[in-house]
């Protein structure tokens, strides 16, 4: 053969003005390329969440693979099918096939988000994916390719080394090793030719599998399950246009004669292969076209008609006619009209298919995208050009390959050994069968996975029987009619004779002690209202195989239909004919709890004396008491003391009768006992004295308490104030304290009694000279009607006694005024810890709240109903003559003894945090007058774990202070400024009597004082909601309240507390905000997990 | 019916919400040791479309507990709901409002509020399309994003049927695939409800093992017929959802899309495994278009034309030998 029918290097300029313009356009491109590797896709693409794959995928990559198809075809073509005379196509096709894969890989790491993880597919298998299938075989056929590549580039360098161009030298040192791995490729060369045509085959169908997991989104048109093949058929058939596109188009560029001989021949397969995909792709229309719209879509259905008219019909049309095959310039035609088809193919399925259903933009391309795609070809282009320029590629009129290789051989390399020759063979075989290996591992490994998900997805969708709804009643798993509390009291028990009151009897606290387990009390069970026997509970359940013990409501939904009965359901008077040996009611109360309270361990308050459950009824004193004449008033208290003989000596003990105490709850002054009312300084009187004649009227004793008062005599005592049951007992302030003397004292001893509201309210309703002026929420009404005012003293009857409770006439209880105290009231000791219920979602939520919520916050509103209270004092305005006025409420507004005054009517408290310690400001105490001084304030804060908030009232004053010792002034009122109304006076003498240095220089400061509220409870359907502290929107409310949806809640608020709107300042009680939203004290905030136990 | 077997029900239900996220992390150990532990269900999250109020709690609690960026206004502003939005990077669930009552019973409600986020599927598009495995689908039935092994394809988002995964694409170096990964650490001991759920004022959204949840479901539907559209959205929904969904009208209407029961990953994987099981058909293809090549050779060589290349035999043997 002659020279120049071999392949050889193409002998014409490099850089022609064509390579230049390709240049830029590459330059151009990759700017774009190289600003998305630096900003991210955004600033270069017009890609979002709904379009996101764009030209980069669908013409780059897709079109990429498809238009490579060049090389497979025509390696199959010539050298598995035998039709050697194509031999010269098959280089070019060849390298136009590695060029086109290795810029798919390059065009793809412009795309991937993280192109730099781009070796991960390697380590990381996920063979259920499609793209790890198309991404591993691309990868796999890249390396054949470069092998197949191999033989023209190695040729090319054998060729340089024997020339003098430029790197001949060097080249020639290498010489030995390139012609070695040249012969090596050589062996193996046939291996790999197999291979490609096989991985083309996977991938060029696995890409048409792609788009399908998107089934949901894609258009029928393209969506269909023969996808993959109409890729693979798709792809063969575009080889060969592609071998002759490529093939003209170089010839024309390098002014060579196009290669007719065997360009018509290679036409002629064309029709064959471009008509196998027409038939199919028609067919599969066919067969589907009822599934199909092809209406509602009319761009995709253009899209459709051009693609199959002008892509596959009428390149079809034309390649049947001869001469349109041998005519270069209809075959060129003809062979652009093939590639036009599959790449609107190819962006058919993958762009116009797509039809993602909320999509909100069309996609088109931006500058940067089409830039970088043009880039990308004109990267091929330009390689193409360097690659024939300087290797061995283009035949001359025609080639063979081993015409080369005889050249080669024939200066002198050494033939392989047959020895090598097999090893070299045996390697290669062992790579393609260690990939076939990995792909059957991969392939097995996803196939499990999901076959482990789908069962898992069949278990975990089993149905289950239907949530069988608990039924309504008020108390989630409790029977209806269930209570919180009982009066213990029975028509059989009072028919015997009674000696006590009924017992108050919390049905819940009971219920949550014994863990919600009936039959711990409720031991029998009756079948019918008649049975008044029932059979045991216990045996009931043991023939169940159920052992009691737990809560009922475990097992029961509801005890709707068997409810526990009532202990006088069976129990009623002992002995009864029907069933001698049951027990009466009263035993049955008594065996009950003394039995179950004598259990509990120690120490308990559980009470096991009579008096710790009932109270007896007092006994008619009438016969009891015996007067010799008319007795005094102390009279009364020594026939009292004649047979309650201790009584005397406690009462001697108490803050009642001293009027000072311990102070356990004074800041600073806890471990002192010596406290005297008198020596705190409060915003009502400044001091109290209790010489006065006033004092001793509230005094419970007889006489003035001034020195000549003996507090060691118990017959000082005055019983009658508090035990007087008549109603008629006053004592006369003009008196010092002792009643008229007209009073018949010896009937009212005759008729004692238990201290009920009016006695307690006598004096206690009225401090600050006026009804309920001091505490607000202590009101002479209470004891004639508190149904509406009060819970306990109205609804439930109770006396003062039963929260405050006395043990030897030391009565519990803590003022913020007074400083003894002699015991804590809390609510909790009825109510438990958890008073909001026994179940449910609501009673849990606000159970958290009284971690940080006193009872008293939500449950006492507002207080001074009937009553108004003084809510402010100036007595910097004293001692002036003003005409008398009133107010709307009928109170004073001015009062010369005293200044202006203000009163207010349904006040709303002041909310503060309360640890239970409060401080107080005693005679003689420095002052800051640059600021309003508290004169007792609440200890506590957001972060003490103790402190919660509770409501106060508060009460502003201006007093005198002395300007230079800042000390708080003492005027001496009573027989003194109340009768000179000449202050300097009043305060030198007040002072002098109190012991405190006096400069002499008197101004006013203003004071605030706070009085703890704890009366005036309401029930839960008067108390604060959701939105009188949390923010007014709907949402707090309807999170349980779901029938509300629809209501108006700030209004309806406003309906219920007029003019309320945020109740708590959270700021100012040191949350960051309301704590709904930012989460309260000890735990997390909502959505990071539940509060600690 | 015996009294235990009652006791065990009753009190998986009433400790339903304990039980719920107990029920879910307490198989991994007692599994293995072999007890009969009730077996583990997926967490799933009931949303009631007709309890929705559109307050965008949900969407808060979510921006808080994912530490996504502060949003410029206020999630207590409702007129974020005026345009139709979907889950983005930085939202994972999003509420919109459609016009009309939410169901044919409530008719003083103008609009119908329905959130938006990943559903999690049961059998997830986006796992299976996923190049490396970077979505993966953990034993608790969340939907759960790697990182670390991403490599940016984007194919997730090709894949999923609902349009939930959203992508970084402002992010040059390091962008993620966003999503809702359904609080995946809510389980560390503390119990709690995906934020969303937790922090829902009307209860809207349940949260519970997802069999559970199913026969509430359809026990509401049972007690509401006059409420509630006979369908459980995403019951079956491609292959069933851990999300679940109830309507007071056709969901379609409030950008529920209709979809079929069938997963669509299990389409594609079935033509996938069933073209390649095993590489059995590349090995056969393999195997016949060497012979065929052998064939030709000697033929070439037969008829006297100097062989195609070096080998005159082709190596066919040692792959069909690797194939068996």
């Amino acid at each position: 053969m002659s020279p120049h029918e071999r392949p050889r290097r193409l002998s014409k300029p490099f850089f022609t003005a064509g390579t230049i313009a390709i240049l830029v356009f590459m330059a151009v491109g990759y700017a774009f390329g190289i600003t998305r590797l630096l900003l991210g896709l955004r600033f270069v693409t017009n890609l979002d969440d709904i379009n996101t794959w764009g030209i980069w995928i669908s013409f780059d990559v897709a079109c990429g693979v498809a238009l490579a198809a060049g090389g497979f075809t025509t390696a199959a073509l010539v050298d598995i099918f035998g039709k050697k005379k194509f031999k010269p196509l098959l280089r070019p096709a060849i390298l136009t096939a590695f060029l086109g894969y290795l810029w798919v890989a390059i065009a793809l790491m412009f795309d991937l988000g993280r192109w730099w993880n781009i070796w991960r597919p390697l380590f990381n298998w996920q063979g259920n994916s499609v793209l790890f299938e198309v991404g591993m075989c691309v990868m796999a056929y890249l390396m054949v390719l470069a092998i197949e590549t191999s033989p023209a580039v190695l040729e090319g360098l054998r060729a340089r080394a024997e020339g003098d161009e430029w790197g001949a030298a060097f080249l020639r040192k290498v010489k030995k090793p390139i012609l070695t791995i040249h012969s090596w490729i050589k062996i193996i060369l046939p291996v790999f030719i197999v291979a490609g045509v096989v991985l083309s085959c996977m991938h060029q169908s696995s890409l048409g599998t792609l788009m399908m997991i998107a089934h949901t989104k894609l258009n029928p048109i393209w969506d269909t399950p023969i996808l993959p093949l109409l890729f693979l058929m798709s792809a063969m058939a575009v080889g060969y246009p592609m071998v002759i596109l490529e093939s003209i188009y170089s010839s024309t560029s390098f002014g060579r004669k196009p290669e007719m001989d065997l360009l018509a021949p290679l036409a002629r397969f064309i029709p064959y292969l471009l008509g196998a995909y027409a038939v199919v792709k028609f067919g599969d229309l066919a067969i589907r076209h009822k599934q199909l719209d092809f209406v509602s879509h009319p761009g995709a259905t253009v899209a459709l008609a051009v693609e199959l008219l002008l892509g596959v019909v009428a390149p079809l049309v034309l390649l049947m006619n001869d001469g349109v095959r041998r005519s270069p310039g209809w075959l060129f035609f003809s062979a652009c009209l093939v590639i036009f088809g599959v790449i609107l193919n190819r962006f058919n399925v993958f762009l116009v298919a797509y039809e993602p259903p909320f999509s909100q933009k069309a996609y088109f391309p931006s500058v940067g995208e089409i830039s970088m795609t043009i880039a990308i070809v004109c990267s091929i282009l330009f390689c193409y050009r360097f690659m024939v320029t300087f290797f061995p590629i283009l035949p001359g009129t025609a080639a063979a390959e081993e015409t080369g290789m005889a050249a080669g051989e024939d200066e002198g390399t050494e033939p392989v050994s047959p020895f090598w020759t097999w090893v070299v063979r045996g390697l290669a075989a062992a790579s393609v069968f260690g990939f076939v290996l990995l792909y059957v591992v991969v392939h097995k490994e996803a196939i499990q996975a999901t076959e482990l998900t789908v069962k898992e997805v069949q278990r975990v969708t089993a149905p289950l029987p239907p949530v069988k709804a608990a039924g309504g009643p008020a108390y989630p798993h409790r029977p209806s009619g269930y209570k919180n509390f009982y009066l213990l009291e029975a028509a059989a028990l009072k028919a015997k004779g009674d000696d006590y009151e009924p017992v108050p009897f919390s049905h819940r606290i009971h219920d949550e002690l014994v863990n919600g387990d009936c039959a711990a009390c409720h031991h029998r069970y009756a079948s019918s209202p008649t049975d008044r026997v029932g059979s045991d509970l216990k045996e009931l359940h043991a023939g169940m195989d159920v052992k009691l013990g737990g809560p009922c409501s475990a097992c029961h939904d509801s005890l709707a239909d068997r409810p526990p009965q009532s202990c006088m359901h069976c129990h009623g008077l002992p002995k009864e004919e029907d069933a001698p040996s049951r027990i009466g009611l009263k035993g049955a109360y008594h065996r009950q709890c003394i039995g179950c309270h004598e259990r509990q361990p120690k120490p308990t308050t559980a009470p096991t004396e009579c008096a710790g459950c009932h109270h007896p009824w007092t006994p008619d004193h009438a016969a009891l008491v015996a007067f010799k004449e008319t007795p005094g008033p102390q009279d009364v208290t020594r026939e009292c003391l004649r047979c309650h003989t201790k009584v005397g000596q406690d009462i001697l003990a108490t803050a009642h009768w001293n009027w000072k105490g311990r102070s356990p709850t004074i800041v600073g002054q806890e471990h002192r006992a010596d406290v005297a009312l008198a020596s705190v300084i409060n915003g009502y009187y400044i001091t109290f004295s209790p010489s006065t004649p006033q004092s001793a009227a509230m005094h419970i004793g007889y006489g003035k308490m001034d020195g000549s008062f003996d507090y060691k005599d118990p017959a000082n005592i005055d019983c009658l104030v508090c035990h007087d049951a008549t109603g008629t007992y006053k004592k006369d302030a003009s008196r010092s304290g002792l009643p008229d003397p007209s009073f018949d004292l010896a009937a009212a001893a005759k008729k004692v009694g238990r201290p009920g509201l009016r006695e307690c309210g006598s004096c206690h309703f009225g401090i600050g000279g006026a009804p309920n002026a001091s505490h607000g929420d202590l009101e002479p009404a209470l004891v004639a009607d508190a149904a509406g005012l009060d819970m306990h003293m109205g609804t439930l009857k109770m006396r003062c006694q039963d929260c405050h409770t006395t043990t030897a006439h030391r009565i519990a209880g803590m003022s913020f005024s007074a400083p003894a105290v002699e015991g804590r009231v809390r609510c909790e000791k009825c109510h438990g810890a958890t008073p909001h219920g026994v179940a449910g979602a609501l009673s849990r939520h606000l159970d958290d709240h009284v971690r940080a919520v006193a009872c008293e916050t939500c449950h006492i509103p507002s207080f001074a109903h009937t009553a108004p209270t003084l809510v402010r004092r100036d007595f910097s305005v004293a001692g002036q003559d003003r005409p008398e006025k009133t107010d709307a409420y009928g109170r004073p507004v001015y009062d010369k003894k005293l200044g202006s005054l203000t009163w207010a009517k349904d006040v709303e408290p002041v909310y503060l945090w309360f640890d239970g310690t409060r401080s107080a400001t005693l005679v003689g105490d420095k002052i800051d007058p640059s600021k309003p001084v508290v004169l007792n304030a609440p200890v506590g804060e957001k972060r003490t774990p103790d402190a919660r908030i509770f409501p106060f009232k508060l009460h502003t004053a201006t007093l005198p202070y002395d300007k230079k010792n800042k000390v708080l002034a003492v005027p001496e009122l009573q027989d003194g400024y109340w009768t000179h109304f000449d202050l300097p006076k009043a305060i030198t003498d007040g002072m002098k009597k109190a012991g405190v240095a006096y400069s002499g220089e008197y101004g006013f400061v203003e004071t605030k004082m706070y009085s703890g509220i704890h009366h005036e409870v309401v029930p839960a359907k008067k108390a604060l909601g959701c939105a009188d502290c949390h923010q007014a929107e709907a949402i707090t409310c309807t999170r349980c309240h779901q029938k509300a949806q629809q209501m108006d809640l700030p209004e309806h608020r406003r309906k219920v507390y007029p003019g309320v709107k945020e109740r708590l300042d959270f700021k100012a009680l040191g949350y960051p905000g309301d704590p709904a939203v930012v989460g309260g004290r000890f735990y997390l905030s909502i959505g990071r997990g539940k509060p600690p136990a | 019916m015996t009294l235990s077997r009652r006791a065990l029900l009753n009190l998986g239900l009433t400790t339903s919400t304990v039980a719920a996220t107990a029920a879910l992390a307490a198989p991994a150990e007692e599994g293995e040791k072999g007890k009969a532990a009730p077996a583990p269900n997926y967490a799933a999250v009931l949303v009631d479309t007709t309890l929705c109020i559109g307050c965008r709690k949900c969407e808060e609690a979510c921006n808080r507990r994912n530490h996504l960026p502060r949003t410029a206004e206020s999630f207590e502003n409702r007129d974020g709901l005026r345009t139709f939005r979907r889950p983005t990077a930085n939202a994972f669930t999003v509420v919109n409002r459609f016009p009309g009552s939410p169901s044919p019973d409530q008719a003083g409600r103008a609009e119908t509020y329905c959130k938006t986020q990943c559903m999690h599927c049961l059998i997830p598009s986006c796992v299976s399309a996923c190049i490396v495995g970077a979505l993966t689908k953990s034993k608790d039935g969340a939907v759960v994003y790697n990182p670390t092994i991403c490599v940016g394809c984007r194919y997730c988002q090709i894949a999923c049927p609902f349009e939930v995964p959203a992508y970084e694409f402002d992010v040059a170096l390091t962008p993620k695939v966003r999503k809702c990964e359904f609080c995946t650490d809510r389980a560390k001991g503390t119990g709690a409800n995906p934020a969303c759920a937790a922090s829902c004022p009307t209860e809207a959204l349940v949260f519970g093992p997802r069999a559970e949840l199913v026969a509430m479901a359809k026990d509401r539907i049972a007690k509401r017929p006059d409420r509630y559209v006979p369908h459980v959205y995403g019951e079956n929904e491609v292959g069933g959802t851990s999300w679940i969904y109830l309507t007071g009208r056709p969901p379609e209407e409030i950008a529920l899309l209709k979809l079929t029961s069938t997963a669509p990953a299990l389409r594609t994987e079935a033509i996938q495994h069933g073209i390649f099981k095993f590489g059995a058909i590349p090995i056969a293809l393999y195997g016949a278009l060497a012979g065929l090549m052998w064939m030709n050779n000697r033929k070439a060589a037969a008829g006297g034309e100097p062989p195609a290349s070096g080998g005159p035999k082709p190596p066919a043997s040692g792959h069909e030998g690797g194939a068996a």
